[in-house]
């Protein structure tokens, strides 16, 4: 998915200096990938510092499995996966203390004329967010997948450890449920477009 | 093409899966039925509304505490390589130790010509010579390295042992000033990784959590330290988590107002407002409920903090 430029050491290079001990691999690794896996966390969490905890988790797990990686996927592949799976228990773990979602916490009032002229760029923002949120983990996992970082189905399916079939039931699930959350607020959307 | 199938061949198409055989079928598809052409302008107008969410940025803050938790991670991997320590060493040592103790005394009793003490006094007699393992001199600020930490023993004494110029151990229990001393500087010495320091702040927890023996104003200090300065957000959030389980103090409730207030990450500010609701539901204070209140309704702020800090107003009483 990263294509180095010419000169620049592979990923699969970058994962062999890891296990020799060099800390220059490890911080190369980080500054390719770090801004992917951020987006990608801050996605699945819906928090800025919680994924940024999360996304140095997954620089940590990579120096301490830079071994195990058995070079079958390709290197974005791993680190997605191990992001996705730091994701998924972070929430497990959160679940224990009380959050409240997103989508339960009540927006501030509007000021102004009126709601079509208040829905501004942040607005529309914090609703695709929400709408996100509402989406369940396994389909908002392979819908961030698709949509922000463009990978192709067989390369979700790696990621998330699914068939291809399973990755295309899951976007078109979570299309088919955003649809009907945006459609609500369609009108103020495009004519705020 | 039925029209059930439109969805799928146009997020197919939208995420470049779809062949040119199936996009020809929807676009005759789309050709006679209006129905379906409404829905796919829907699925793209939802997919377009994606784009409207921002990336997060890297910020330059997050990217120097990464790389230095890298670093980090990266010398503990080398120091284990290099020095790999088996579970059974420690035990081993101990087990050695307490032979040799237990033959020098059989030693000495028989050449005093007197009936050598039974084992378990010498076990004892040993044990107390354990726990009484001077602490080292910390004032250069020297770093403790390889330190690892053991479960309390029927006595309920727990033991530190670390790396310096030769591997140490100090036991002691949890109410002992010299292990308290040792605790509070583990926790808040920045010549300890991020990863020793959290280590130091769960040894912290679990010892004095159930607020059987208090925790010394020492590690309050250096947990309220950590909580307020600590570059890495991790180890401050596990910092509030283990003062929000101590008793409310004076000094406690102000490092959870600061971080409250200035703290840049929200699972921190998150645990700062649930220990202040905790404490202010024991003894309300007006500055509490005051930064309670700001945040309830300040709009910029995260909204997990902003609704967590409504519903602990709720449940007070004023």
């Amino acid at each position: 998915m990263n294509n180095p430029g010419v000169g620049q050491p592979t990923d699969r290079t970058l994962l062999e200096r890891i296990r020799r001990g060099d800390t220059s691999g490890a911080a190369e690794l980080f500054e390719r990938y770090a801004p992917a896996l951020l987006r990608f966390t801050d996605r699945l969490l819906s928090d800025r510092g919680t994924a940024e905890e999360v996304t140095q988790e997954v620089f940590v797990k990579v120096i301490s499995r830079a071994h195990q990686y058995d070079g079958r996927a390709e290197v974005s592949s791993w680190l997605f996966a191990i992001a996705a799976n730091a994701c998924r228990d972070r929430k497990r773990r959160d679940r224990r203390a009380t959050i409240v979602p997103l989508e339960a916490v009540p927006e501030p009032a509007q000021k102004g004329e009126g709601v079509e002229s208040a829905i501004g760029d942040r607005e529309r923002r914090d609703a695709v967010r929400r709408a996100l949120s509402a989406l369940s983990e396994e389909q908002r996992e392979a819908l961030v997948l698709a949509r922000y970082h463009g990978l192709p189905y067989a390369e979700i399916a790696e990621v998330l450890g699914i068939s291809v079939g399973a990755v295309k039931t899951r976007i078109f699930r979570a299309v088919e449920a955003l649809k009907i959350r945006f459609s609500e607020g369609e009108a103020s959307w495009n004519a705020a477009n | 093409m039925e029209c059930s199938e439109l969805t799928a061949l146009v997020v197919g198409d939208l995420t470049g899966e779809t062949n040119e055989e199936a996009r020809e079928r929807l676009s005759r598809h789309l050709s006679s039925c209006a129905q379906c052409r409404e829905e796919k302008t829907r699925i793209e107008s939802a997919w377009r509304l994606l784009g409207q969410d921002a990336d997060a940025p890297v910020t330059s803050d997050f990217r120097r505490a990464s790389l230095a938790l890298i670093e980090d991670e990266m010398i503990r991997r080398r120091v284990r390589s290099f020095r790999p320590r088996p579970r059974w060493a420690i035990p081993l040592a101990y087990a050695a130790g307490l032979a040799v103790a237990a033959a020098g005394g059989a030693f000495v009793a028989r050449q005093a010509g007197k009936t050598p003490a039974p084992a378990g006094t010498a076990t004892a007699a040993a044990n107390e010579q354990t726990s009484t393992t001077a602490l080292p001199n910390l004032e250069s600020g020297a770093r403790l390295a390889n330190v690892s930490y053991s479960a309390p023993d029927a006595q309920g004494r727990i033991g530190v042992s670390f790396d310096m110029e030769s591997r140490r151990t100090v036991v002691g229990k949890p109410g002992d000033p010299e292990l308290a001393k040792l605790l509070a500087y583990l926790v808040s010495r920045s010549t300890q990784t991020s990863g020793e320091r959290s280590q130091a702040i769960e040894q912290v927890s679990s010892t004095y959590a159930s607020r059987t023996v208090p925790a010394s104003p020492e590690i309050v200090r250096a947990l309220t330290s950590t909580l307020k300065r600590d570059p890495n957000p991790g180890v401050r959030k596990k910092a509030a988590d283990a003062l929000a389980a101590f008793p409310a103090t004076p000094e406690i409730r102000a490092a959870f107002l600061e971080a409250l207030s200035a703290d840049r990450n929200p699972a921190v500010r998150l645990v700062a407002v649930e220990a202040l609701a905790a404490a202010a539901k024991e003894s309300p204070d007006p500055r509490t409920i005051e930064s309670l209140r700001e945040k309830a309704v300040d709009p910029a702020e995260n909204g997990f903090v902003r609704a967590k800090a409504a519903s602990a107003l709720k449940g007070m009483e004023f």
